[in-house]
C-alpha cells in the first residue's frame, strides 16, 4: 500500500510542480478521513488543555473536600485520596502533559531534523560519524536511561523535558536522513546545485519541503511518546511529583491504593486520555502517510 | 550473507555501546552538583557526620583523581562487584540482582513467549485478509491495545479481577505464608500470582507482534512467487501457511529476539503495579529510597542485556535473510 503512494507522490513532485500550494497541506489532510479524525481528537485535547489552564471548577492544588467521593453533580469525576476534585486535576493536568509533549517535540524535532538533513545531504564522513552516534543512542534502552538520569538530576518538569528531548530524536533523524538521501538524487536538486545555490539554501528550502510530511508525522509520534514517557516516569516516582499531570495522577492513584477504594473515577481519566491520544496519533500518522506518501515510522 | 567482517563490525558497535553505558554509569554520580556521599547520607538520615561522609566516599570509590577512580571502578566491575546497597545493607547489589532476576525471567519470559507465538499467528491471519472489513476492525483494536499505557491497564485489571471480582490475588510474588520449595502447592501459588500480570503483558504486547507480522505478510502478497503459486492452483490455505507466512516471519524473528532481550528492561511497570519481586520492582524500590548503587547496577545490567540482544538480533537477521544489505 505504501509503495503505491510513493509512486503517486513522486509523480506529484515533478520540477514543474515545485512551488507548494499554500492551503493544500491542511486541505489535503482534511479530505483524508483518518487524518481528519486524528486532527479532531488532537484539537479536542488541546482545547481541554487550554481551558484547563485558565478555568477549572475548583482549584486543582488547594481546594480540599472529603476524600474518595464518588462522582456526583458537585464533583463530576469525584475526589481523590486527599479530597482534590479529580475533574479539576484532569483539566489542569491535561495542559501540563500536553505542554511537556510539545516542548519535548520541539527540542527533539529540531535536533532530529537538523541531524537527518545534514547527514543525508552531505554524506561522507559527517554522515558516518553522526549515524554511528545515532546507532549507539538507538541501542541504549531508553527507559532505564531515563530512570537513571531522572534519579540524579533534580526532578522538575523542565529537567524531564530536557532529558526526554535529548533522548527522543535519534530514530527520527534516521528516517529524515534516508528520505533526504533519495531526494538528493532527484534532478531538480542537481539543477539547483548547478545553478549555484548554496548547500545551506538547498537543504533548508528545497529538501526541507519534501521531508516536511515526514517531520510532521515524527513530531506527532514524539509528542505522544513524550507524554507517555513522562507519565511513565512520574508513575515511577521520578519527576516533579508536586506538578499535576496525567502521570502524577496515576502515581498517586497507585501509591494511595486507589484500587483498594475502587476509585475508578480517579484511575480511568488519565489512562483513557493517554490511550485515546495514542490511537489518534496512529490514525493521523497513517492518514498523513496515505496523503503524502513517504516512509513513516512509529517510534 | 554473514561475513566475518560484519561480525567484527557488530562486535565493535556492541563494545562501544557497552562502554558508553559504563561511562554514563561512572560519570553520573560524579558530575551531580554537591558531594554524592553527602547527598545520599542526607537523603537517608537527614544529618551529616563528617566521618560517615569520608567512609562512604571511600566505599564508593569517590576519592582520588577521576582517572584513578575510573581505573578502580573498572577493576571492581570486571570482578562483578557493583557495590553495596544502602537500604538492604549489607547485601551487595549483585546479590540483590541475583535474587530478583529469576522472577523477572519467569514472568516476562513466559509472557513474551505467549505473546510472540500468539502475535505471529494472529498477524498471519489478519495480514492474509488485509483490506477486508473484519481485518480493519481487528487491526484498529490492535492499534488501540498497543496505545494503552500498560501500567494503567494493570491497575484496571487489578481493580476488576482482584478487587471487584476476586479471582486473582492482589499482587505479590507468592502468598506471605507460602513455604518456598518444590511442592505442588507452592508452584500453584506462584502460577496463581503470575497469571494476571502475564495476561496484562500479553494483551498489550501480542498486538505489536501481530501488526508487524501483518505488514510483512502484506509485503509478501506483492511478490511474484506468490502469484506463481496462485497460478499453479495451490490452495489458498497452503499458500498462506507454507509460502507467505514462512517468508513473512523472517523480519518478525528479529523483533522477537529483541523482545526477549528487552525482557529485563520492560519489566518495570507491571512488577510495580503487581508488587512482583523482580528486577523492575527492585529498581522501583531503589529509586524511591535513593539507593543509588542499586539503581546504577540494575541500569548497567539491563543495558548490557539489551546490547547483547541487539547484537544477536543483527547477526540472526543477516543469517536468516541473506539478501539484506550489510553495513
Amino acid at each position: 500500500m505504501i509503495g503505491n503512494f510513493e509512486v503517486e507522490s513522486s509523480q506529484k513532485l515533478t520540477p514543474e510542480n515545485l512551488e507548494p500550494e499554500r492551503e493544500s497541506f491542511i486541505h489535503g489532510l482534511w479530505i483524508n478521513q483518518k487524518a481528519r479524525y486524528g486532527i479532531i481528537v488532537f484539537a479536542i485535547f488541546i482545547g481541554i488543555g487550554v481551558i484547563g489552564h485558565f478555568y477549572t471548577p475548583y482549584n486543582p492544588h488547594f481546594d480540599l473536600f472529603k476524600s474518595y467521593l464518588p462522582p456526583s453533580y458537585a464533583h463530576l469525576l469525584g475526589t481523590d485520596y486527599d479530597g482534590h476534585d479529580v475533574l479539576s486535576q484532569f483539566l489542569y493536568g491535561t495542559g501540563v502533559s500536553l505542554y511537556v509533549g510539545a516542548a519535548v517535540a520541539l527540542i527533539a524535532v529540531f535536533i532530529g531534523t537538523l541531524v537527518g538533513l545534514i547527514s543525508g545531504y552531505y554524506g561522507g564522513f559527517v554522515d558516518n560519524a553522526l549515524m554511528r552516534f545515532v546507532d549507539i543512542l538507538l541501542i541504549l534502552p531508553t527507559f532505564p536511561l531515563l530512570v537513571i538520569l531522572s534519579t540524579y538530576l533534580k526532578p522538575t518538569i523542565t529537567s524531564t523535558i530536557l532529558i526526554l528531548g535529548i533522548l527522543s530524536w535519534p530514530f527520527m533523524s534516521r528516517v529524515i536522513r534516508s528520505q533526504t538521501l533519495t531526494i538528493r538524487e532527484r534532478p531538480f536538486i542537481k539543477a539547483a546545485i548547478l545553478s549555484g545555490m548554496t548547500g545551506y539554501r538547498i537543504v533548508f528550502r528545497e529538501v526541507f519541503k519534501f521531508v516536511l510530511p515526514l517531520i510532521i508525522i515524527n513530531t506527532i509520534y514524539i509528542f505522544v511518546g513524550a507524554i507517555v514517557a513522562q507519565a511513565g516516569l512520574a508513575f515511577f516516582g521520578l519527576g516533579d511529583l508536586s506538578s499535576i499531570n496525567w502521570g502524577t495522577m496515576l502515581f498517586y492513584a497507585e501509591n494511595q491504593d486507589a484500587v483498594l477504594y475502587a476509585a475508578w473515577w480517579w484511575i480511568l481519566p488519565p489512562g483513557i486520555a493517554i490511550a485515546v491520544l495514542g490511537i489518534a496519533a496512529n490514525i493521523l500518522g497513517t492518514g498523513i502517510t496515505e496523503v503524502y506518501g513517504g516512509r513513516a515510522g512509529s517510534t | 550473507m554473514i561475513t566475518s567482517r560484519y561480525i567484527a563490525r557488530r562486535t565493535i558497535y556492541a563494545i562501544i555501546t557497552a562502554f558508553v553505558a559504563i561511562i554514563i554509569n561512572f560519570l553520573l554520580p560524579r558530575i551531580i552538583p554537591g558531594n554524592p556521599a553527602a547527598v545520599i547520607l542526607f537523603a537517608n538520615y537527614h544529618y551529616l557526620p563528617v566521618g560517615k561522609v569520608k567512609l562512604l566516599e571511600s566505599e564508593f570509590g569517590l576519592q582520588g583523581s577521576l582517572l584513578y577512580q575510573f581505573e578502580r571502578y573498572m577493576i571492581e566491575l570486571f570482578h562483578g562487584n557493583l557495590g553495596i546497597s544502602f537500604s538492604n545493607y549489607p547485601a551487595t547489589v549483585t546479590q540483590l540482582i541475583e535474587s530478583h532476576l529469576p522472577w523477572t525471567l519467569y514472568l516476562l519470559g513466559v509472557s513474551t513467549l505467549i505473546s510472540s507465538v500468539l502475535g505471529v499467528f494472529l498477524g498471519r491471519l489478519i495480514g492474509w485478509r488485509a483490506g477486508s472489513k473484519s481485518e480493519s476492525a481487528v487491526s484498529s483494536i490492535f492499534i488501540g491495545l498497543t496505545s494503552l499505557p500498560y501500567f494503567w491497564l494493570a491497575i484496571i485489571f487489578l481493580l476488576l479481577f482482584a478487587f471487584d471480582i476476586p479471582i486473582f490475588p492482589l499482587g505479590g510474588t507468592y502468598s506471605i505464608g507460602a513455604v518456598p520449595g518444590f511442592s505442588l502447592t507452592y508452584l500453584e501459588n506462584i502460577v496463581d500470582h503470575s497469571l494476571l500480570p502475564i495476561i496484562t503483558i500479553v494483551l498489550t504486547t501480542a498486538p505489536a507482534f501481530a501488526l508487524t507480522m501483518r505488514s510483512t505478510m502484506i509485503n509478501q502478497n506483492k511478490e511474484d512467487y506468490l502469484l506463481m503459486a496462485k497460478a499453479k492452483g495451490i490452495p489458498q490455505r497452503i499458500i498462506e501457511k507454507q509460502y507467505a507466512a514462512k517468508n513473512a516471519i523472517l523480519p518478525v524473528t528479529t523483533h522477537i529476539v529483541l523482545a526477549f532481550g528487552y525482557i529485563v528492561a520492560g519489566a518495570f511497570f507491571v512488577e510495580v503495579v503487581f508488587s512482583y519481586q523482580g528486577i523492575g520492582y527492585l529498581l522501583y524500590t531503589a529509586v524511591t529510597s535513593y539507593d543509588y548503587p542499586v539503581v546504577d547496577g540494575v541500569f548497567l545490567m539491563i543495558t548490557i542485556t539489551v546490547i547483547i540482544a541487539n547484537f544477536i538480533a543483527d547477526l540472526l537477521y543477516a543469517y536468516l535473510d541473506p539478501r539484506i544489505e550489510l553495513r
